[in-house]
C-alpha cells in the first residue's frame, strides 16, 4: 500500500509513529522552561541553548568530530546547556538584567557561535548516521500490533524526554526543591521571609533549563536527526516557550502540547503528499505549512484560563527589601 | 511608320538578345576574389590560414572557373595596401578582403565609394552599418577559446612549472590568445607561472628566438606564441627539448617532436557565406565570429609527439568540450589591477546548494584569472534578512567594489535605489530578469537559471529507477528556482513513468533540516523510494532516503560529495561563464542592462552524476533527456496549471 492508496488508518499509524520522535525536541525544551518559568524566570535563549547543544553532540559523535558513543555526546550536551544556562542565570538574576532582551541575545549568541564553530570545524558539512542513538524495541511489548511500533519501537531518547514528564511532575509537586521553586515563582519576598534563597533556586531552575534545552539540541541533531545544519532549530526553541503558555505551566498538559503541534505538523505533511483537495480545488502548501501554528493560537485562544496560573513574579528580578 | 516598327522590333530583339548574353555570361562567369595580405601566403601563420582557406573553398566550388582567387601578399604597408584594395575594387573584383585590422581605416572609405563590390575584413567586428554602409563584412576570432585550451594542456605539461609567451603586439587576435591562454594555464595549474613578453613585430623570428630563449634561460619549458615571426622561437625551444604550442594554423607537420597541439583557424565557412549571401543579394553587414561551435576555430593535436603523458591530451580534450559547451568561458580581456568582486548571499557558502553555488563559481572564477592577485572577492553569508543584506551591500558599494552581486531575489528592491545612488558601481542579482533598463538604469546585471531542464532530466531518471512507483519532493518554498525545479522534476517522471505517483510537501522554510526529514520520512513511509528536494535543508532528507536505502536527486551544487552511493545525479548550477561575462563587460565599459540565465545549452547547467551504478538505459534515458531539451524538441514547462494531476 503507498501513497493515495494508503487507507486513513494506516496513515494514521505513520503519522502516530513519527509524531513521537517528533515531539522530543519540543518536550525537553518546554520541559526545561517549566522549571525555569515556574521559579518566575523567563528565558527566551532556548532556542540559542539548543543550537549549541546540537552541535556539540554531533561534533562529539561524528566520525569528522571526536567520533565518541552517543552517551558523551550527550554529557557534551548537557555541560554546554549547563554553561548557558549558568550565563543566563548571571545575567536575569545577579544582574537582574531585562530578561526578554537577554534571552534574545543568548539566542543570537548561541546562533552565532555554534555556526561559527560548524564551519571552522566541521568544514559545513557534518553527520552522525549510525553513530548517534537509534532505535530501541522494547522487548514483547513492542510486538503487539499498531501499538507496538507506535510506543514501543522509539528512538531512545524519546522514552527520556515522555519519562521526563512524571519525574517532572513529581519534583515539582512532592520533593521541598519543587515546592521552593513554586513558592519563588509566586511571591518572592514571602519565600525569601520564609529562609529560601531565592537567587540559588532561580540559578538552579535556570541551568537545568539550560541542561534541558542543550539536551533538546542534542536530540535534534544525533536523535531525531543524525545531522547539522546552521540553524537548524529553526524556531523550535520559540514554540517550547509557547508550548509552556500553552500548557499552562503544567508539565503534563506541555507535554499535550508538544504533541498536538507534532501531529498537526506531521498531518499536514500527509495532506500535502496525498494532494489533499476541498471541493475540487487543491490546497495551497503555505496554508497547510502554517496550520500547526493556527491550531495552536486556536487553542491558546479558547483556553483563556492561562493567566491566572501564570506564575506572579514571572520576569520580576528579586531585590530583597524591594518587592 | 513601318521604319519606325522595323527599328523598334530590331532594338527589342537587340535589347532582349543582349541581356539573355549577359545573364548566360553572369551565370557562367566566376565569382572573382581579391585578398590583401600583410605577409606571406605561406607564413604559416595568419596570412597562410585566409589563403588556405580560399583555396579550399576554390576547389569546392570547382576550381578557377567557379572561384578565381587574386593575391597581394606582403602588404604590411598600409598605405600600399589601401591602393591595391583600390585597384581591386576598380577592376570589378567581387569581393575584396582586407586581411588585417590595420586596413580598417582605408576599408570604409572605399565601401562608400564602391557600392556594388562586397568588402570584408578583419580581425573587426564592426561592418560599418551604422555608418549607412551594407556592403561590408567583418570577421573576428575568438583566439582566447583555443589559447585557453592550449594553456590548460601547457600547465599540466611543464615540468619546471614555468612556461614562456612570445607575444607580437598585444592586438588582435594574439591578445585574445594570450588572455586565453593564461586563463587556461591559470585553471589547470595555478602554481604555474607565465612569462610573457611582445617583440613588437609580427615578422621579426630573430628576435622572436631570442625572446625565446630567454624565457628558456628563466626555466620555461613549454613555449607558445602567435604571428608568422613564431618559427625562430619554435626553433629555439626545439633545440633545448621543450615543447610549443600554436595557433593559426596547425604547425606540427613543420616541427613533429615539439608542437603539441595548434588550434587552427578555418575561414572557408566564413568565406563561402559571404560568396552566397552575395549571390542573394547581400553584399555585406555580417560580422562573423570563428569560434569552436561554428568550426571556425578547430584544436589539432599531434597525438603520436613522443613524451607527451595521454593525460595531458585527454585534458586538452576535456577542456576543449567545457569550453564549446560553455561549461568554460574563457574572457577576452584580463584586468590591469585587481578585480574587485563583492557578494551578499542568504544561507552558508557550504550549504551545499544555492549560496554555495555562487561562492564557488567565484573561486573558480578567480583561479581561473590567476589567483588572488587577479580577483578579490569579499562575501557575506547568512544574509537573510533584507535590511541587513541591504546595508552590507550599499558597504560594498561604498567601498568601491568594481562588482556588487546581491545573491537573492529577496534583495531585488533595495538593489534598484543602490543602482541608481552608485552609478559608476556594476550591480548584479539573482534570480531575476530585470535589468532596470525601463527605469534607466544602465548598471544592473541580472541572472537566473532555467531549473526546470535539469529537473525533467531528474525527473526522467528517477521515473525509470523508482521501484515502488511512488516519487517524493521535498520542496523548501514554492518559489524561485525551487518551484522551477520542482515543476520540471514532475514533468519528467511523467514523460519517463506516467504511472509513477510523485508525493509533492513543502517545508515552507530552506533551513530547517529536521522538518525536511521528517517531510522524507513521511514520504518513505508513504512508499516513496526516490526523493529530490531543494535548498540547504535537503541533508535531512537525503540522510532519511540513504537510512532507507533510496536515491536522491539534487540540485543547485553536487550533494553527491557527500552521499555518493545514494545521490544519483545533481544538477549543478554553474555560474561561473555568467560571471566571467559580466567581469568581461565591466572591463569593457558595460556596467550592466544584460540578462543571463543557466541552462543546459549554454554549460551553465549541468548533470553530475554521484557513485551510483545506474543501468544503461537509465543513462540513455538522460542523454536522450538532455538532448532533447538543448535541441528544443522538449520544451520543459515553467508553470504547471494549478489543478493538474
Amino acid at each position: 500500500m503507498t501513497g493515495s492508496n494508503m487507507t486513513l488508518d494506516q496513515i494514521l499509524i505513520e503519522a502516530f509513529a513519527l509524531m513521537f520522535l517528533y515531539a522530543t525536541p519540543f518536550l525537553f525544551a518546554a520541559l526545561g522552561e517549566v522549571f525555569v518559568q515556574r521559579s518566575g524566570v523567563l528565558n527566551l535563549g532556548v532556542e540559542g541553548m539548543m543550537l549549541m547543544g546540537a552541535f556539540s553532540a554531533i561534533y562529539t559523535v561524528s566520525e569528522k568530530g571526536l567520533g565518541q558513543e552517543p552517551l558523551v555526546g550527550l554529557l557534551v550536551a548537557i555541560i554546554t546547556g549547563g554553561l548557558l544556562g549558568l550565563a543566563m542565570a548571571v545575567v536575569s538574576v545577579t544582574f537582574k538584567a531585562e530578561q526578554g532582551i537577554s534571552g534574545i541575545g543568548f539566542t543570537l549568541f548561541g546562533l552565532g557561535l555554534s555556526s561559527l564553530l560548524f564551519k571552522t570545524l566541521a568544514g559545513g558539512v557534518m553527520t552522525a548516521q549510525g553513530r548517534g542513538f537509534g532505535a530501541l524495541s522494547i522487548p514483547v511489548l513492542s510486538d503487539i500490533p499498531i501499538i507496538g511500533d507506535i510506543f514501543f519501537n522509539q528512538n531512545v531518547l524519546v522514552y527520556v524526554a515522555f519519562a521526563l514528564v512524571p519525574i517532572s511532575v513529581w519534583l515539582l509537586n512532592k520533593t521541598s526543591w519543587g515546592l521552593k521553586i513554586r513558592a519563588v515563582g509566586q511571591n518572592p519576598a514571602a519565600a525569601d521571609a520564609m529562609g529560601v534563597n531565592v537567587n540559588r533556586v532561580r540559578y538552579s531552575t535556570v541551568i537545568l533549563g539550560g541542561i534541558l534545552a542543550g539536551v533538546a539540541g542534542a536530540s535534534l541533531s544525533i536523535a531525531v536527526t543524525p545531522i547539522f545544519q546552521e540553524n537548524m532549530t529553526a524556531g523550535r526553541g520559540f514554540i517550547a516557550v509557547a508550548l509552556v503558555y500553552f500548557g499552562g505551566w503544567s508539565p503534563w498538559r506541555v507535554m499535550a502540547g508538544a504533541l498536538l503541534f507534532s501531529i498537526a505538523n506531521n498531518l499536514q505533511i500527509w495532506a500535502q503528499i496525498l494532494n489533499l483537495r476541498i471541493g475540487g480545488t487543491a490546497i495551497p502548501p503555505n496554508l497547510l505549512i502554517m496550520a500547526p501554528y493556527i491550531l495552536t493560537i486556536a487553542v491558546l485562544v479558547f483556553a483563556r484560563q492561562r493567566k491566572r496560573l501564570e506564575p506572579a513574579a514571572l520576569t520580576k528580578p528579586f531585590e530583597r527589601g524591594e518587592n | 511608320m513601318k521604319a519606325k516598327l522595323y527599328v523598334l522590333s530590331m532594338t527589342v530583339l537587340l535589347v532582349g538578345l543582349l541581356s539573355l548574353g549577359s545573364l548566360a555570361a553572369a551565370q557562367d562567369e566566376p565569382v572573382r576574389v581579391a585578398v590583401v595580405l600583410p605577409s606571406s601566403t605561406i607564413d604559416l601563420a595568419w596570412s597562410q590560414a585566409m589563403y588556405d582557406a580560399l583555396v579550399a573553398v576554390q576547389s569546392e566550388l570547382g576550381g578557377e572557373s567557379a572561384m578565381e582567387i587574386a593575391v597581394s601578399e606582403n602588404t604590411w604597408d598600409v598605405t600600399a595596401a589601401a591602393d591595391a584594395l583600390r585597384g581591386y575594387a576598380e577592376d570589378g573584383y567581387h569581393i575584396v578582403i582586407a586581411h588585417g585590422t590595420q586596413y580598417g581605416s582605408s576599408l570604409f572609405e572605399l565601401a562608400a565609394e564602391f557600392p556594388e563590390t562586397t568588402f570584408a575584413w578583419g580581425t573587426a567586428s564592426d561592418a560599418g552599418v551604422d555608418r549607412g554602409l551594407t556592403n561590408v563584412h567583418a570577421y573576428d576570432v575568438r583566439a582566447q577559446q583555443g589559447g585557453y585550451i592550449n594553456g590548460c594542456m601547457a600547465g599540466l605539461l611543464t615540468e619546471t612549472n614555468t612556461i614562456g609567451v612570445v607575444g607580437p603586439v598585444p592586438a588582435g587576435d594574439a591578445i585574445l590568445y594570450n588572455n586565453g591562454f593564461l586563463q587556461g594555464v591559470h585553471a589547470c595549474n595555478p602554481d604555474a607561472e607565465v612569462l610573457v613578453a611582445y617583440t613588437g613585430s609580427f615578422g621579426d623570428t630573430a628576435l622572436a628566438a631570442e625572446t625565446a630563449q630567454t624565457q628558456i634561460a628563466a626555466g620555461a619549458d613549454v613555449l607558445t606564441g602567435s604571428a608568422q615571426q613564431v618559427p625562430g622561437a619554435i626553433d629555439a625551444i626545439q633545440a633545448a627539448g621543450g615543447y610549443w604550442f600554436s595557433t593559426d594554423v596547425d604547425q606540427a607537420p613543420n616541427w613533429p617532436d615539439t608542437v603539441v597541439a595548434s588550434m587552427a583557424y578555418d575561414f572557408t565557412g566564413v568565406i563561402k557565406d559571404i560568396i552566397s549571401k552575395r549571390a542573394n543579394g547581400e553584399l555585406g553587414g555580417t560580422a562573423y565570429e570563428l569560434r569552436l561551435e561554428n568550426g571556425g576555430i578547430s584544436m589539432v593535436y599531434n597525438t603520436d609527439i613522443e613524451g607527451v603523458p595521454e593525460e595531458v591530451f585527454a585534458a586538452g580534450r576535456a577542456a576543449e568540450a567545457e569550453v564549446r559547451s560553455g561549461v568554460v568561458y574563457p574572457i577576452a580581456m584580463l584586468p590591469d589591477e585587481p578585480f574587485r568582486i563583492a557578494v551578499v548571499m542568504p544561507s552558508s557558502i557550504t550549504d551545499l546548494a544555492w549560496s554555495q553555488s555562487m561562492y564557488d563559481a567565484l573561486i573558480e572564477f578567480q583561479q581561473q584569472l590567476g589567483g588572488q592577485s587577479a580577483v578579490e572577492i569579499a562575501y557575506t553569508e547568512g544574509m537573510f534578512d533584507v535590511t541587513a543584506a541591504a546595508e552590507t551591500l550599499r558597504g560594498y558599494a561604498e567601498d568601491g567594489y568594481d562588482l556588487v552581486l546581491a545573491h537573492g531575489t529577496q534583495y531585488g528592491t533595495s538593489l534598484f535605489e543602490l543602482a541608481a545612488d552608485y552609478p559608476d558601481t556594476a550591480f548584479a542579482w539573482g534570480t531575476a530578469t530585470d535589468t532596470g533598463l525601463d527605469q534607466g538604469l544602465t548598471n544592473i546585471f541580472a541572472y537566473e537559471a532555467r531549473a526546470e531542464e535539469g529537473g525533467y532530466v531528474a525527473g526522467v531518471m528517477a521515473g525509470l529507477l523508482t521501484e515502488s512507483g511512488v516519487v517524493g519532493i521535498v520542496g523548501p518554498v514554492p518559489a524561485g528556482d525551487a518551484l522551477l525545479y520542482i515543476n520540471g522534476f514532475q514533468q519528467g517522471v511523467a514523460a519517463s513513468n506516467p504511472d509513477a505517483e510523485i508525493l509533492l510537501a513543502y517545508t515552507g522554510s530552506f533551513g530547517d533540516t529536521a522538518l525536511a526529514a521528517e517531510t522524507a520520512q513521511t514520504q518513505i513511509a508513504a512508499g516513496a523510494d526516490v526523493l529530490t528536494g531543494s535548498a540547504q535543508q535537503v541533508v535531512g532528507a537525503i540522510d532519511a532516503i540513504q537510512a532507507a536505502g533510496g536515491y536522491w536527486f539534487g540540485t543547485q551544487s553536487d550533494q553527491s560529495v557527500n552521499w555518493p552511493g545514494t545521490v544519483v545525479a545533481s544538477q549543478v548550477f554553474n555560474w561561473t561563464p555568467v560571471v566571467g561575462r559580466m567581469v568581461e563587460n565591466v572591463l569593457s565599459g558595460q556596467l550592466g542592462g544584460e540578462a543571463y540565465e543557466l541552462s543546459l545549452s549554454n554549460g551553465g547547467l549541468e548533470i553530475v552524476y554521484g557513485e551510483v551504478d545506474l543501468p544503461q538505459a537509465v543513462l540513455d534515458a538522460a542523454n536522450e533527456a538532455i538532448a532533447a531539451v538543448q535541441s528544443g524538441e522538449v520544451v520543459v514547462a515553467r508553470e504547471l496549471p494549478e489543478n493538474e494531476e
